[in-house]
């Protein structure tokens, strides 16, 4: 299943995005690509989603990939030690 | 009328005072020129008296000399001629001589023999007086001496058979060898001489002189008729009230000296009498009063009557014009208590405006200068200021109307914006609160246009509220334009108003030019506006001065415009320039956030701040990442959930690092105390919160946190290195 992040993804954004993440934890136990190509700002509350996301995948014995990180976000993503917990392609 | 009546006291008083300097000038003036009269006549009577007496000596003496040669010649008879001739050549005073021999004493020139020889005319003749008709022993001349056996002065007579003249005669008892009494020497004085002497006596033109006899005989006297033939008392009796005369005569009979007053044929006179001792007779000079007194007794008593008059007629021209002056007075007093109660209370409120700014740091220089020119002596401008924890209070106010009603609703606005600006610095809820006080107590429509301020002077950043009134000039570096402005209702025309905040920043020098619309709308002759546009154009002119000489120039900018046409309008301005040293070199910017959903703000905000930066992409977005954590933070746990929150996002560019500062009024909360995260941990233990902070940290060179003023600081330096913006 594959999840489109499109934009922003600040306090506010991820605490919409939170409501509508059900189903992706719906099919935690199978492959979760997180496409990013398109999402242009992260925040720790985004990256709070990525992380549950994560931990319910691993609980279900799933999989996560994100793909299309731009170098600014990646960044973030290393600066936090996310870079490790993903499979980032 | 006290003041009426004093001065009309005074002046009858000094015209009183004039009056009696007059009247006692009056009166030693006649003193004087009695006493100068008293003096006058003293000193004829003493001049006549030793003339007299000196022709007397003279005649004495001529008659004394002789004694021995008669008595030598007593025998030749014969010789007694020649002698008595001499006697009379000799003696210019002597009218006449005799040497009158006792009876028989020349048996052979009969019983009586007497040579005489007299003037007549510039010869001398002679002849025997020895006539029996004449009978000369029987003469007072002859039995006085012989009786006596001394000189004797005769009564005056006139002698028939003799001289022939009104005379006196001296004479002397000759006695022969052998102590008889042998002739009696005689010389005659004529009266003539002594009329003229005494009658030329002028002491004054009506004066006149009198000798008076022994007897009392009027010697002389201006009436020829009364001389020999009547005495000072005859005269006396005469006269209707003959007292004083009479008494006069019988002082000077008396041989007494002295003077009297007397009225003679209706007219008073004044007598002055002394006697001539010589011949025990006596000498008067009678002067009449008016001739003493002369001008000043005719004129004096009209002088004073016209005095009196006029005093009269000052008087009553003194109180008219005092009681008209008072009616005036009245009025004037009146006008001036009240102007003066109006100077008064222009004083008062002079002195509500600020005279110079008491800022509480030295770092921090405020070029503040403000006018206030009311068209009447009080007005219904205001502005005001103050610095209270490091924030500029400010205000300027226009309140409708002029005049006392206008100062008094000032004097409440700016009581109002003092109180209430003590405890806030939300200038929304300052005017709010201001807008209550004035919209509730306002019964007579008065409003008041408002602008407030409230700038803090760590760092520039002003907020401002206005209600209704002018839109100020922003002073800035890069050009001068109208500050944006919310046209907010002006305060206290209606209760329970909403007003709107509005925020900006100055940087080192920039400011405020405030007005009231006194300024834009001064009218010249033709009631032509000075205008907003002319007004812009003039504080651009301007722009680059200091606060006062901006003032100075803009107040002589509408006084061309005017031209010395009366203001209108109370006209006030008031000019800010914010000078902070440490900021020079500072570009800075300001957000500040209520609510999560308010979070995106900070995207454009750091837009703003990376493009004045210049800052690559990536450097942008991790530090709009660090703020957003920053302030998401605080918005997320500082404030309780139903409270009003706040947090303040600032900015600051300098030449070698950005300075971010993050404050709020929550809960005392250090977020840099959090320990960092475990990044190693495995994925179950990996902690959901905690990022926040640590990626401020990671992003930031250095984070620190204070709690200052009731607030949690939070601040963040970001390095800028040229060259390699990456991180």
């Amino acid at each position: 299943m594959t999840a489109r992040l499109v934009g922003r993804l600040d306090t506010p954004a991820a605490a919409e995005v939170t409501q509508e993440i059900q189903p992706l934890l719906d099919h935690a136990g199978s492959t979760i690509v997180l496409d990013c190509s398109e999402m242009s700002y992260i925040s720790s509350s985004g990256l709070r989603i990525f992380l549950t996301i994560r931990k319910a995948a691993s609980a279900a014995g799933g999989h996560v990939v994100i793909q299309g990180l731009s170098n600014e976000i990646r960044q973030v993503f290393m600066m936090t030690g996310f870079l490790q917990l993903f499979e980032i392609k | 009328m006290g003041y009426g009546f004093q001065a009309v006291v005074t002046v009858i008083v000094a015209l009183a005072t004039l009056e009696a300097t007059t009247l006692l000038q009056y009166f030693s003036s006649r003193k004087a020129m009695r006493e100068e009269a008293t003096r006058r006549a003293e000193d004829q009577l003493e001049a006549t008296n030793l003339l007299i007496c000196d022709v007397l000596d003279q005649v004495e003496t001529a008659v004394h000399n002789n004694v021995w040669p008669v008595r030598k010649t007593l025998s030749t008879p014969d010789s007694l001629w020649s002698l008595t001739r001499r006697i009379v050549e000799c003696n210019p005073s002597v009218s006449g001589s005799a040497i009158a021999l006792v009876e028989n004493y020349y048996p052979k020139k009969g019983r009586l023999f007497s040579p005489y020889a007299f003037r007549d005319g510039d010869r001398i003749d002679t002849l025997d007086l020895g006539r029996e008709s004449y009978g000369y022993t029987g003469k007072e001349w002859f039995v006085k001496p012989v009786e006596t056996g001394g000189g004797y002065w005769s009564e005056p007579y006139y002698d028939t058979g003799g001289g022939e003249m009104l005379m006196t005669t001296y004479s002397v008892p000759v006695t022969d060898a052998k102590g008889r009494v042998a002739a009696v020497l005689t010389a005659d004085v004529s009266l003539d001489w002594f009329t003229d002497l005494v009658g030329n006596i002028d002491v004054y033109p009506e004066a006149f002189s009198a000798l008076v006899s022994r007897t009392g005989k009027l010697m002389v006297c201006p009436a020829p008729a009364l001389v020999m033939k009547k005495t000072v008392q005859e005269v006396a009796a005469d006269l209707a009230d003959s007292t004083a005369v009479r008494d006069i005569g019988l002082a000077m009979l008396a041989g007494e000296q002295g003077s009297r007053q007397v009225l003679y044929n209706g007219e008073k006179e004044y007598v002055f009498y002394a006697p001539i001792d010589r011949a025990n007779w006596s000498m008067a000079i009678v002067i009449p009063q008016k001739e003493i007194y002369g001008d000043i007794q005719r004129v004096g008593l009209l002088v004073i009557l016209l005095q009196v008059l006029g005093l009269l007629v000052m008087s009553v021209i003194l109180y008219t014009s005092v009681k008209n002056q008072l009616q005036f007075r009245e009025v004037a007093e009146k006008k001036s208590r009240i102007d003066s109660e109006l100077r008064i209370a222009q004083d008062i409120q002079m002195s509500m405006i600020p005279k110079a700014l008491q800022a509480d740091t030295d770092e921090v220089d405020i070029d503040m200068s403000g006018i206030v020119v009311p068209a009447k002596e009080v007005g219904g401008d205001l502005y005001d200021y103050f610095v209270r924890d490091g924030y500029l209070f400010f205000c300027i106010g226009d309140v409708s109307g002029k005049g006392v009603p206008a100062a008094l609703v000032m004097s409440v606005t700016r009581s109002l914006f003092r109180s209430v600006s003590a405890h806030e610095k939300s200038p929304r809820k300052i005017v709010s609160t201001m807008n209550e006080s004035l919209a509730d107590m306002n019964e007579n429509d008065m409003f008041v246009t408002f602008f407030l301020g409230v700038l803090d002077l760590s760092d520039g950043h002003l907020r401002y509220c206005n209600a209704g009134h002018n839109a100020p000039v922003r002073l800035a570096a890069r050009g001068c334009g109208f500050l944006e402005v919310v046209p907010n209702l002006p305060l206290g025309v209606v209760s329970g108003l909403p007003y709107e905040e509005q925020e900006t920043t100055f940087s080192c020098g920039e400011g405020l030019f405030l007005y009231t619309d006194g300024l834009t709308e001064a009218e010249d002759v033709r009631h032509l506006l000075f205008g907003a546009e002319r007004m812009q154009e003039a504080v651009r002119a301007a722009c680059g001065l200091p606060a006062g000489k901006l003032v100075e120039a803009m107040r002589e900018a509408v006084n061309a415009h005017i031209k010395g046409c009366e203001p209108s309008d109370d006209l006030t301005m008031l000019a800010i320039r914010y000078m902070n040293p440490s900021l020079s070199d500072a570009w800075e910017r300001r957000v500040t956030l209520r609510e999560v959903s308010e979070i995106p703000r900070l995207q454009r905000f750091m837009q703003t701040v990376s493009e004045h930066a210049e800052l690559d992409h990536a450097l942008s977005l991790n530090l709009n990442l660090a703020l957003e954590e920053a302030v998401s933070n605080v918005l997320l746990y500082a404030y309780p959930e139903e409270a009003d929150k706040e947090v303040d996002i600032k900015a600051m560019v300098r030449e070698d690092r950005i300075d971010f500062t993050v404050s709020d009024s929550g809960v005392p909360f250090d977020p840099t105390a959090i320990p960092d995260p475990d990044l190693s941990a495995d994925l179950k233990d990996r902690p959901v919160g905690g990022l926040g902070i640590y990626l401020v940290k990671r992003i930031m060179d250095e984070v620190s946190y204070c709690r200052r003023g009731g607030k949690n600081i939070l601040s963040m330096t970001k390095k800028r290195s040229y060259g390699s913006t990456h991180h």
